[in-house]
């Protein structure tokens, strides 16, 4: 019975000797002042109900506004030389990259899969080499078989090109900002120095084989004598994907597949890197592709010719 | 076998002469087997199945495509192509780009090519001219030409007020407005750096002289120098002030 009504009513009933079959309410506390909070049934999964905050929807709406408005492109790692300034002698630093064949293979929907992202695949491999049901995937979209595949999350339905453009190293325009995403070179098993940047230990004042030592792991009584979770140690370098946030786009050269970015960006030569535009910095003022070229064609003209052969 | 059984029963005759040739073909059957076993030396080595054919590869058949009778054909579209093979070598290519650009006639590559004859050699001595800032020379005593062509460059010393001075100048470099060669060591070098002349018995000291006197040779002929006079004159100016 809800409290509230019961202490309207208290002056209107006789007093309690005369009738104590009566419930007692006794104790006025916050739930009795406080309306009922509604409680959620199972079945009401109505529209206007608040997105809870560790979903599946809330992830993506807390991502969207910083999710870039373009896809990226698959290039390869070619290696270092540096550009001059013709005006001001300015010396910098280049990574040359190369795209080879990169290409949209698929795309990634928020409806069927969740989230919006462009499949782009680069590279090529023998059709022996291939099992059946990637070649099928590859059928399905009607374009050539891709050495390497990755996704790149795009913010809405506007940020897919058709699958099968041909991506370009004119996607990216002379001056804007890119991350480059990679697998790091492997360091091995390497100390806390190298990994962690640890100070290390003094070379003198009695030090004795213990100079890159990593030193104390934790307190002792006081702090629960144990190595809390997460302590730096020792252990394996590198052979992980990092980002190189905002390089620089110096040269483009879409001939040749060229893109030349200022900076390092991670991994060993020939190792396959990801572009795309630079999350930190303002969008680039692009619409790309200016005009597409898609790889589907040649495929299409084989599937037209192999019945006709047949 | 009698007669009398023969007719008696006129069909009797006809089962025995089936009997009689089963029996020998049973009995030629087990000659024949017994031929061909005496043909094979080594029967573990006959094969039980037909042989492969010529162009049979043992690799190719244990790539899991390679036999998919029976299946469904997935067609497979042409590649497009190939960037990587029109341009080998990227990185090549932009610094040719950018030599071809900062060194258009070429001057520059041709004063440190390994093929000239006539090159610049350590121990020589060189004259930098800059955009910004006063011509620098000094005796060359390491040529730097490592991978990366575009950062060739080139380590001059001098003595400036009787300290001693190096300075790297990178060849490609902008600022770079031309390098002159002053005067060729007379004996080639045989040290590709020559750093020993960092020790005070081989310091060559100042060569402020003999640039000095390059200088004045050289303004009586046709390409006269009146920038770097201007260059001189200011300075002394400056130096008269600085005194004053």
């Amino acid at each position: 019975m809800p409290p509230r009504q019961a202490t309207t009513r208290l002056f209107a009933l006789p007093p309690r000797f005369l009738c104590p079959s009566l419930p007692v309410t006794q104790t006025r506390t916050i739930r009795s002042i406080l309306k009922p909070i509604p409680k959620p049934s199972r079945f009401n999964a109505s529209q206007s109900l608040p997105v809870l905050g560790s979903s599946h929807t809330a992830a993506f709406e807390r991502k969207e506004h910083v999710m870039p408005l373009r896809t990226g492109a698959l290039a390869i790692k070619k290696g270092m030389t540096a550009i001059f300034d013709p005006e001001t002698a300015k010396r910098t630093p280049c990574t040359v990259l190369q795209l080879d064949r990169c290409q949209v293979v698929s795309h990634k929907r928020r409806d069927v899969h969740g989230y919006w992202a462009v499949q782009v695949g680069a590279g090529a491999k023998e059709a022996r080499n291939v099992t059946r049901p990637e070649r099928g995937h590859f059928a399905a979209q009607g374009v050539p078989l891709s050495r390497e595949l990755a996704e790149f999350r795009v913010k809405n339905e506007a940020g897919l090109p058709p699958i099968g453009s041909k991506i370009t190293a004119d996607l990216f325009i002379p001056g804007q900002f890119i991350d480059a995403r990679a697998n790091r070179r492997g360091m091995g098993f390497e100390g806390g120095m190298k990994r962690h940047n640890f100070s290390g230990q003094p070379a003198s004042h009695g030090n004795s084989l213990a100079h890159r030592l990593m030193g104390s792991s934790g307190g002792g009584q006081g702090s629960g004598s144990r190595v809390l979770p997460g302590k730096k140690m020792p252990g394996r370098m590198g052979g992980e994907q990092m980002t190189v946030a905002n390089l620089k786009v110096m040269q483009v050269d879409k001939e040749n597949g060229i893109v030349v970015v200022a900076g390092a960006v991670p991994g060993p030569k020939n190792c396959v890197v990801k572009l795309q535009d630079a999350i930190k910095k303002p969008w680039p003022d692009a619409t790309w592709p200016p005009a597409i070229e898609t790889v589907t064609e040649p495929l299409r003209e084989a599937t037209e010719k192999a019945p006709a052969a047949a | 076998m009698s007669l009398s059984s023969q007719s008696a029963r006129p069909l009797a005759c006809l089962k025995q002469a089936l009997r009689q040739c089963r029996a020998e073909r049973q009995q030629q059957q087990t000659r024949s087997y017994a031929a061909a076993a005496a043909e094979v030396q080594y029967p573990s080595l006959q094969t039980r199945y037909p042989l492969p054919a010529k162009s049979f590869r043992t690799s190719q058949a244990t790539k899991q495509n390679r036999f998919e009778t029976g299946m469904r054909k997935i067609p497979v579209a042409p590649q497009v192509p190939s960037t990587r093979k029109l341009c080998p070598d990227p990185v090549a290519a932009v610094t040719a780009s950018q030599i071809s650009a900062l060194d258009a006639t070429g001057a520059r590559t041709r004063l440190f090519s390994q093929e000239n004859p006539d090159r610049a050699r350590v121990g020589d001595i060189l004259l930098v001219r800059q955009k910004s800032g006063e011509p620098f020379s000094g005796v060359c005593i390491n040529i730097r030409q490592g991978n990366s062509k575009i950062d060739s460059a080139i380590l001059l010393r001098n003595n400036l007020t009787r300290v001693g001075v190096e300075m790297w100048y990178k060849i490609y470099s902008p600022n770079v407005e031309g390098i002159e060669v002053v005067q060729r060591k007379a004996k080639r070098a045989r040290r590709a750096r020559l750093y020993y002349m960092r020790q005070p018995r081989h310091d060559v000291g100042s060569v402020d002289n003999i640039v000095r006197q390059y200088l004045r040779q050289r303004a009586g002929g046709p390409m006269n120098n009146a920038k770097g006079r201007d260059a001189r004159s200011n300075k002394k100016k400056n130096n008269k002030r600085g005194r004053n």
